[in-house]
């Protein structure tokens, strides 16, 4: 499987459009689009929860992943984190991320970066800093220093 | 200078150091293309990567297994 690439990621945006999903990158794939230096496998998406779970999987099909029934069925369902390496690309779906209270609330502090929209660094690291893995702790340092860079660009 | 020290007056705390800031600026001159296949790269993970569909009921489910069954050095476990 080849790395994601900037392709795949218009056509994550044109498809969830069509379905009429909101979602935000989110983790270390959502820094990198809003400019910061590192790297990463796979993208992180935080996709709205909603009844029309079943239109997340029929955006994820056309995206080419080869998702059974009772897989379909296990996103229908509304759970938490999936994870998906029977696609195209590796992709992440969370739900409900550690340390961020509503997808309404990161969606009112949402960055647009060429029409693609991505958390608020301050909610990629409030994730991080909740979820608390090894790898979140090495990188926060450099994380916060990038946010606080981002800020002072933006003014 | 090492990371961590202020490098430019006028920037807010946490200091950006020197060779942090020259990345920051190296990156966002780069357009987002090329910044994407610069970041995302593919190596194989064990465990992680041995299964094609993973779903969790709950965050808390997925970091316990994280911890059950990922190997230390990746990373997971808190």
């Amino acid at each position: 499987m080849a790395a994601f690439e900037y392709r795949q990621a218009e056509e994550i945006r044109d498809a969830f459009a069509r379905h009429g999903i909101r979602y935000l990158f989110i983790g270390k794939s959502g820094a990198i689009l809003l400019g910061y230096p590192d790297t990463t496998q796979d993208a992180d998406l935080f996709v709205e929860k909603s009844p029309a779970n079943a239109s997340i999987v029929q955006a994820l099909r056309d995206l080419g992943f080869a998702l059974s029934e009772p897989q379909a069925a296990e996103i229908i369902r509304g759970k938490d984190f999936v994870q998906l390496k029977n696609g195209p690309f590796d992709l992440d779906l969370v739900f409900a991320p550690d340390g961020i209270e509503s997808f309404a609330e990161a969606w009112s502090r949402r960055v647009e970066v060429e029409g693609f929209p991505v958390c608020h660094p301050d909610d990629i690291i409030a994730s991080k800093r909740s979820a608390n893995r090894a790898k979140d702790r090495e990188s926060l340092p450099r994380l916060e220093a990038f946010r606080d860079y981002w800020r002072q660009r933006r003014r | 200078m090492q990371p961590g020290e202020t490098a430019r007056a006028g920037w807010d705390e946490p200091a950006v150091s020197r060779e942090w800031l020259a990345e920051f600026e190296a990156a966002a001159a780069r357009p987002l293309e090329q910044r994407m296949r610069y970041a995302f790269i593919r190596t194989y993970k064990p465990v992680l990567d041995d299964a094609p569909f993973r779903a969790f009921d709950s965050m808390s489910d997925y970091r316990e297994w994280c911890e059950r069954s990922l190997p230390v050095w990746l990373g997971f476990h808190r």
